[in-house]
């Protein structure tokens, strides 16, 4: 525990860890010093002047260093000659901060006049409007009127392209610099910068491409005006029009807590997705998304939903009800004698794989997963994975990531920027081994190359080197990827990693463990819900595909029953198609990378008669005589939480737990920590790895021959898929060059 | 290519510097490179940047922050005249409208030959000799109508 100290703010006294700044003390007990450059992500700065405040501490006598008291033996207080930024003053034992006097007031009254001298005040066309600090702060603490002449006001730039994805309104800043700092602090990508000085003081870019970065969207939503806006989102809706859901982002293992924000359109019949902004928590992502997670959310309401059941009629493809449709694939099922492959993709929730897969055993199909190869290894990441209080914000000095085979940033974008902090702002070690280059690389303290697809090989040649290593550390986080290997030897690698962990002694320990760089955000929840059979048959009578990206991964069949949320190439052959819904027409759990499971809400009406997973397995089921009665993935999830050994302590009320967070999102505190939403749906629950609960013995590892299948199997990146915004130039430009890197 | 043209004079001054700290030699290296080709050309900020294994943005506004660096192509000599208070109490105001006048053009413009640019900068550090300029960095001082006039009329 930090050393605490006392300060008193307004007349209330309150113990906070020494180094605490004054401002987030204040903000503590409730008492919000306004800010505009200052914010509690990042370090702070002094440059706007509207946290003035009144500062004493103790007075203390040259000759003795004792404090001077008075006659009552209160301690004497002087204070600072000149008023004092909150933001950048630590407390001090004794300190006194008054806010609430009139040289504070005034103070704060000059600096919103100074500042809005050249803002343009075009609140009623600005984005930010409804939902703007600078707004807010004036009504709070500003003047009524301005001295300055209108007419003289300064004029700028309104619509300077940054990037491709962020547009800049130059006489709207008022040059924070928090866009400058997050760039430079969070996303180690600098691509911003500030150009002249006085009142020429504007935001650059002079990078080639522009402002290219993946986590550029978070600096729209620190933004404490209406500068800096995105693509996507500028001038499609206003703030309070829009509907919130809490939901759970579908691109990637991390699961980032997200918010849908959504408004009621004609076009499609109802609501839309307007944006996506990301909501707190604090053992996850923060208050941070990555651009992926932001944009990419067009396809809910993209022309090529599914809404209808479609049969195959002499070889084209029509439409019909359900009840035909059902009673198809029931019939089918039934006649095909257990010659079955039911392939289930890994962005379908827990609650609809639980069913499938139970459906599957029932009628003798070979239940899989798809894409195939995690499904080799994620029973080892569910034994050795990191413990189920493990925190990233604890790693720092003393303990030790190791990447494996890992391009961390492109596969799981905000565990790059937490693991990125550990090592760089907190001193953990970073040691990586891959055969080609990553940004995680500048950060790393040693280096190790092979070649192409030859992890595993490289970590049981390294196995006593490295054992050391992690022996020395405090904690061990392993991060570790796939790509250019096939399942067996995933296997092989996920097995050796986990048996240094076992000989270091840091299996099983809470901040030490296994975290693989899975495709998607539901990877290890379908595997864990479904035990799934690693290999297929050569073929099969009958393949039933929910939710699978790749046709190359099925098997050839002689009926294909393609349930799918969008006309896919999959859709094309099918026999049967069966519309199902996204994430955001329902709701359901994920299970994330680090074996968080964490619910997501509806926030969209299902498009035309689609329907979920589960409902659509549960009617198959009913055809096939099995009398399944759920009402809701509610009760689907109890029933799973009984089955799944796993899951067995997991609730809905459990994984809706919400807790008070630091710093404060949302809420009247939207100046303070920018416009990400506050959680209220719950910050999920990790679920213990078995190390954590028994003695497990080491893996009996040999490494299989490498196969070309395995080795020309390139990484997932996460910003290379065809279905990132379609529309950016930019984003495509990157899907290039990174195809050639991999 | 600076780094060819000027491949001598860059690892001198690299040479000043940690391999770690190479992002110090920025202020000289952008020195060169305006020495080079008169500003500092886009291209050349990249260069820069490449060489000390920075952004171009943060290059550019290193740039964009000292009125000594140009972004600009500037004329053979560069007139920086200081019109800061003390010399604007020694009429420097006046001065400067005087050399807008002979040189035909306003502060901050180039003249149409490319022979002159005319600056107003901040205090130089000799308000004692007032009015005061600087033409490519040299310094004049104690001007007046007569003596600025000469001076221009003078330079080949
Ligand atoms: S663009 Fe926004 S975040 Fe960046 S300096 Fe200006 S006001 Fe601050
Ligand atoms: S890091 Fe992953 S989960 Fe988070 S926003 Fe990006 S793609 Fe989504
Ligand atoms: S100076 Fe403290 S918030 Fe800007
Ligand atoms: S004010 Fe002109 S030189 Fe000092």
């Amino acid at each position: 525990m930090a050393e605490l100290v006392n300060v008193t703010i307004d007349g209330v006294t309150v113990a906070v860890p020494k180094g605490t700044l004054v401002v987030d003390a204040a903000k503590k007990i409730g008492n919000h010093i306004p800010v505009f450059c200052y914010h509690p992500k990042l370090k702070p700065v002094g440059m706007c002047r509207m946290c003035l405040v009144d500062i004493g501490t103790p007075k203390i006598d040259p000759a003795t260093k004792q404090v001077v008291r008075d006659e009552n033996g209160n301690p004497v207080i002087q204070f600072m000659p000149k008023l004092t930024t909150a933001c950048t003053t630590p407390v001090s034992e004794g300190m006194v901060v008054r806010t609430a006097t009139e040289q504070v007031r005034a103070a704060r009254e000059d600096i919103l006049e100074f500042l809005l001298t050249s803002h343009p005040l075009d609140c009623p066309i600005c984005d930010k409007g409804g939902e703007c600090p600078l707004q807010n702060l004036t009504l709070a603490h500003g003047p009524g009127v301005s001295r300055f002449d209108y007419d003289a006001k300064f004029h700028n730039e309104k619509h300077v392209p940054l990037g491709e994805l962020i547009f800049l309104d130059r006489e709207r800043c008022i040059q924070c610099s928090r866009c400058i700092r997050f760039q430079d602090e969070i996303a180690d990508d600098h691509v911003l910068q500030f150009h002249d000085r006085g009142r020429g003081m504007e935001i650059i870019t002079f990078s080639d491409p522009p402002f290219d970065s993946y986590f550029g969207g978070n600096t729209t939503d620190i933004c404490p005006v209406g500068a800096l806006t995105t693509a996507d989102f500028r001038f499609k809706a206003r703030p309070w029009e829009l509907q919130s859901a809490q939901s759970i982002c579908t691109h990637c293992a991390v699961g980032c807590n997200i918010t849908l924000n959504t408004r009621l359109e004609t076009r499609h019949g109802g609501f839309e997705i307007k944006r996506v902004m990301p909501r707190q928590n604090e053992w996850v992502n923060e208050i941070w998304i990555c651009d992926k997670g932001r944009y990419v959310h067009h396809f809910t309401r993209s022309e090529d939903r599914l809404h209808l059941p479609l049969i195959r009629r002499e070889g084209r493809l029509v439409e019909s009800t359900w009840q035909q449709a059902l009673q198809l694939v029931a019939d089918t099922l039934r006649a095909a004698d257990g010659e079955i492959v039911l392939m289930v993709g890994d962005r379908i929730p827990n609650e609809d794989a639980y069913l499938l897969g139970q459906l599957g055993r029932a009628i003798g199909a070979r239940v899989s997963v798809s894409p195939n190869v995690p499904s080799h290894y994620a029973d080892v990441a569910r034994a050795f994975g990191v413990g189920k209080d493990a925190d990233f914000k604890r790693l720092g000095r003393g303990d030790l990531v190791l990447a494996v085979n890992a391009d961390v940033e492109e596969q799981a974008p905000v565990w790059f920027l937490r693991l990125r902090q550990a090592v760089v702002d907190r001193g953990a070690q970073l040691i990586i081994a891959h055969h080609r280059s990553t940004k995680l690389h500048r950060y790393a303290s040693a280096i190790h190359r092979f070649e192409v697809g030859r992890a595993p090989e490289w970590v049981q040649q390294q196995a006593e080197t490295l054992a050391q290593a992690l022996q020395a550390a405090r904690h061990a986080l392993i991060v570790f990827g796939d790509e250019h290997l096939d399942g067996p030897r995933a296997r092989a690698l996920a097995q050796l990693l986990a048996n240094l962990l076992l000989q270091s002694g840091h299996a099983g320990r809470s901040d030490s463990g296994l975290l693989p760089l899975y495709p998607h955000a539901n990877t290890q929840g379908v595997c864990d819900v479904l035990s799934p059979h690693t290999a297929l048959p050569p073929a099969a009578r009958v393949v039933w595909a929910v939710g699978v990206g790749d046709p190359q991964e099925l098997p050839p069949a002689g009926f294909y029953i393609i349930q799918e949320v969008l006309h896919t190439a999959l859709v094309e052959q099918a026999d049967v198609v069966l519309p199902s819904l996204t994430f955001a027409e329902r709701e359901g759990t994920f299970t994330s990378g680090d074996r968080r499971v964490q619910r997501f809400y509806r926030a969209l009406p299902a498009p035309g008669e689609a329907k979920p997973d589960w409902w659509i397995a549960q009617e198959v089921a009913r055809r096939l005589g099995f009398e399944w009665r759920y009402n809701s993935p509610a009760e689907i999830f109890e029933a799973l939480a009984k089955d799944v050994p796993a899951y067995a302590e997991l609730s809905y009320a459990a994984l809706s737990r919400v807790v008070e967070q630091w710093p404060p999102i949302g809420r009247e505190d939207l100046y303070y920590g920018g416009t990400a939403y506050d959680n209220t749906g719950g910050i999920g629950a990790r679920y213990a790895a078995e190390a954590e609960t028994r003695a497990l013995p080491p893996y009996d590892v040999t490494i299989p021959e490498p196969t070309i299948a395995g080795l020309k199997r390139g990484p997932r990146m996460l910003y290379r898929d065809g279905e990132l915004i379609r529309r950016s130039a930019l984003l495509r430009a990157r899907m290039v060059s990174l195809q050639q890197v991999a | 290519m600076l780094r060819e043209k000027r491949a001598q004079d860059i690892e001198k001054v690299l040479a000043k510097y940690p391999p770690e700290r190479r992002r110090s030699a920025v202020m000289p290296l952008l020195y060169i490179a305006q020495e080079e080709y008169g500003y500092c050309t886009p291209e050349a900020i990249r260069e820069v940047a490449e060489i000390i294994g920075c952004d171009p943005t943060e290059v550019k506004s290193i740039v964009g922050f000292y009125t000594m660096f140009y972004e600009q192509p500037v004329g053979k000599y560069v007139i920086d005249v200081c019109d800061d208070l003390p010399c604007a109490l020694r009429g420097a105001d006046r001065f400067v409208s005087h050399c807008e006048k002979k040189l035909g053009i306003r502060v901050g413009e180039t003249t149409p030959d490319g022979k002159f640019t005319l600056n107003t900068v901040m205090c130089i550090a000799a308000c004692d000799r007032a009015p005061v300029l600087q033409i490519n960095k040299q310094y004049r001082y104690a001007l007046d109508e007569q003596t600025f006039d000469r001076m221009i009329d003078e330079l080949p």
